[in-house]
């Protein structure tokens, strides 16, 4: 017990200080890592209480409250296992302290068991995040009394604590396919971007069907939950918080017998795994044929996209609010009649609303933010080779335009089109757009350069958890939501104020950012 | 060809890593710089080569202030760490072209130097596998390769010896004293006394961050030999 004790220690110390800078000292990087916590957990409660408010205010008239709980239940399911199935791969098999955490004299099942904890306690946060506040909700809106007793908190805090051992072992299993296609598939970063993209139209048209199911929840309730027995253990979980302790049993051991099974299981056969999966010996075919000259932009430009399209880690978790952008355009013109119905309404402020959707995807492609530390320990190379800082930076930011802008006038230009917009309107959403998209950029390079991260034990962390990467996520859409508020002081003056606030206050930021980068840049590479 | 001048570094905290150090390497030379762990080797080569920023003294290469001039200092250099990480997620090939990109190097020159380098250290048939794939001589081989096709003026190598096969290394001493007949010179570090002693011009020894005995290798070791001239040096003996 010691021993795992230990090792969990060590897992959990390195997924806490993922988080911070790493040339932060003392209060200073403490300060940066729960900055980091109460960032995701603010934003996880907000959403939670949001959601289990409109489900329990339709639910409890007709005392279902239990599809709350199943819904929600649902949710962190799945966003736990969106969350971990590709940490997986780095936490669990891909650690780079695995040899010498495996040549010392402590069982491979306990070293597994101990990632997997740490694994677990990613999910129970997020199992927290979502259930807990659905309880409060519960407790202050039902009719049926049912929230205010100790015991269903006492059922609901064990259902937190269970339902994360089954999101864990469906994520470890999903995460051990992940780094098995890795190590086997010759095209591996391909193959495993083609099972990552299965997996998330799978999960896109799961939360697709469930947002059916909920909007005819009021209507229907007990049609749908009798027609939610494929979920059983969930119905059981639900059943169970609100009082069957048999129910809650079976729940528990839902939850427990394949965590166990995953644990022991897997845990007999890791180091053959983690030998599998790291597997790749170096073909010896290669013929030499004349190579090609080009500039020095150009090969770092390569060398970042070889990285993005490569790792699909990062390209999934900084690129998937592209795809969400060319698939939107896309929808947004196949659909037309369905979404002018949809936004037909009197006054729906189309434009305002077309603009924040694009700034709303591009905020999730913090593709800069984490570029910097994930030169890590290949700083080297750069920092000997004979350029000047400044075109390093500029070649980040400038990848990530590459990729943004793009996508970001095709989704602007389809929108455009299926909403019927005028040509200054059409214009306007591209300007505001554009800005945004080169500010968010900017930003995203300062926020890599300000939190760095050079001494992460795996890139997922500096993907997925890293502070620069979370600040640039959630700083631009507090900007975004800052323009929202001066559109809507705006549109008390005058038309023309509503739409050119929003607009000075992106070029403003855009404008800060590019003069801090340029002034401060190159000196905070240097000090890396 | 390289000027360390009254170069000191210290660490945050007020650990002086080096202190007033001051060498001068001259064309054609191969430059040993030995010590024990923790005496300031590493923190020199690093400022040497630009990676690492420094307070006080200068450094000047071929000319070039690294301080003033970096790029220009940097491009006549070539600087192999003493546990060169290269990216794995590009194949061999990939990161020798991205090297001769970032270095202005000509499709022709590299497709030769390549070929030439990368045969010799019997690399070529790994060159398409990502490096990834690679092993810790592997590796090692194809960082050298990287430095050689830049034909540096001033090829600085920490620890160049480790990982490497004995007829690697063998390989490697020879293409390092043919650099120095073109002109270039060597600065390196290394605990492999014996290497030193064969190889070496000149031999700088440092202690606690300080130089503490440099000149040409015959004069420094006299009838001893430079294991013994270091240990008494170091007090071991």
């Amino acid at each position: 017990m010691k021993k795992f004790l230990t090792l969990l220690k060590v897992s959990i110390q390195s997924m806490l200080l993922s988080s911070t800078n790493s040339r932060g000292r003392g209060r200073k990087k403490a300060a940066t890592g729960l900055g980091a916590v109460v960032v995701i957990a603010g934003l996880g409660l907000y959403l939670s209480g949001f959601y289990s408010y409109m489900l329990m205010q339709a639910l409890a008239p007709s005392h279902m409250e239990i599809l709350v709980f199943i819904f929600m239940g649902m949710a962190a399911l799945v966003g736990g296992l969106l969350f971990t199935t590709f940490a997986v791969k780095g936490v669990v098999f891909g650690g780079k302290d695995n040899d010498l955490l495996l040549s010392m004299p402590v069982s491979s099942t306990l070293l597994m068991a101990s990632r997997v904890t740490a694994i677990y306690l990613e999910n129970l946060l997020f199992s927290a995040f979502v259930l807990l506040p659905a309880g409060v909700v519960c407790t202050i809106l039902t009719q049926s009394g049912v929230g205010h007793s100790l015991l269903f908190w006492a059922r609901l805090v064990i259902a937190a604590l269970t339902l994360p051992l089954l999101d864990t072992a469906l994520s470890v299993l999903l995460g051990a396919l992940v780094a098995f296609l890795s190590a086997r598939v010759s095209k591996g970063a391909l193959g495993q971007n083609i099972v990552t993209g299965l997996f998330l139209v799978v999960v896109f048209y799961f939360s697709f069907h469930l947002n059916r199911m909920i909007s005819g929840l009021a209507a229907n309730a007990a049609g749908i939950k009798d027609s939610l027995n494929w979920a059983a253990p969930l119905l059981w979980m639900g059943e169970g918080i609100l009082g069957d302790w048999g129910l809650l049993l079976a729940f528990a051991a839902c939850c427990v017998i394949p965590f166990a099974l995953v644990v022991f299981g897997l845990g007999r056969v890791y180091r053959q795994a983690v030998t599998a999966f790291a597997a790749r010996s170096a073909q010896s075919n290669y013929k030499l044929s004349a190579q090609s000259a080009s500039s020095q932009k150009k090969a770092l430009l390569r060398k970042e996209a070889q990285r993005f399209f490569g790792t699909p880690m990062y390209f999934w978790n900084a690129g998937l609010g592209l795809i969400m952008l060319l698939a939107g355009g896309a929808a947004s013109l196949v659909m037309r009649e369905k979404l002018l119905a949809f936004v037909g309404m009197e006054g729906f402020p189309l434009l305002p609303m077309a603009a924040a959707v694009i700034c709303f995807c591009l905020c999730t492609c913090p593709i800069a933010a984490p570029s910097v530390s994930l030169e890590g320990k290949y700083l080297w190379i750069l920092r000997e080779a004979p350029m000047p800082g400044s075109t390093l930076l500029w070649v980040k930011v400038g990848f990530q335009l590459l990729l943004t802008l793009p996508c970001t006038v095709i989704a602007g230009a389809c929108i455009s089109i299926a909403l019927g917009f005028h040509l200054w309107q059409g214009a306007t959403l591209l300007i505001a757009t554009l800005l945004f998209a080169v500010g968010h950029a900017l930003f995203g390079m300062l926020m890599g350069l300000t939190f760095p991260k050079l001494d992460a034990v795996n890139e997922t962390v500096i993907i997925k958890q890293s502070l620069a990467a979370t600040l640039a996520m959630f700083v631009p859409m507090a900007a975004l939501a800052a323009a929202g508020g001066l559109y809507w002081l705006g549109s008390q003056m005058t038309g023309w104020a509503a739409l050119a606030l929003p607009l000075l206050l992106f070029a403003l930021l855009t404008a800060v950012c590019a003069a801090v980068l340029s002034k401060h840049g190159p000196v905070m590479l240097q000090a890396l | 060809m390289l000027r360390v001048e009254h170069y000191s570094k210290t660490y945050p905290g007020g650990k002086k890593a080096v202190d007033n150090l001051t060498l001068h390497v001259q064309p054609g030379e191969i430059y040993g710089f030995i010590g024990h762990n923790g005496a300031g080797k590493t923190t020199t080569l690093r400022a040497v080569a630009g990676v690492m920023d420094f307070t006080e003294g200068t450094i000047t290469i071929d000319g070039h202030d690294i301080k003033k001039d970096p790029v220009g200092a940097k491009r006549v250099t070539a600087f192999l760490p003493d546990n060169p990480d290269l990216y794995e997620f590009m194949k061999g090939i990939d990161y020798l072209n991205f090297i001769a990109d970032l270095y202005d190097i000509p499709a022709g020159q590299r497709t030769a130097d390549i070929g030439k380098y990368a045969g010799a250290f019997e690399l070529t048939g790994n060159l398409g596998s990502p490096i990834g794939s690679y092993s810790h001589g592997m590796r090692q081989k194809l960082a050298l390769i990287s430095a050689f096709i830049r034909r540096p003026r001033l090829l600085i190598l920490d620890e160049p010896f480790v990982g490497l096969d004995p007829a690697a290394a063998h390989l490697m001493k020879g293409y390092l004293a043919e650099l120095c007949q073109g002109g270039s010179a060597v600065f390196f570090s290394t605990h492999v006394l014996e290497v030193a002693e064969k190889l070496c011009h000149k031999i700088a020894i440092i202690k606690h961050g300080r130089l503490v005995k440099s000149g040409p290798t015959a004069e420094l070791v006299g009838d001893s030999s430079l294991e013994d001239v270091f240990l008494e040096l170091e007090g071991e003996k």
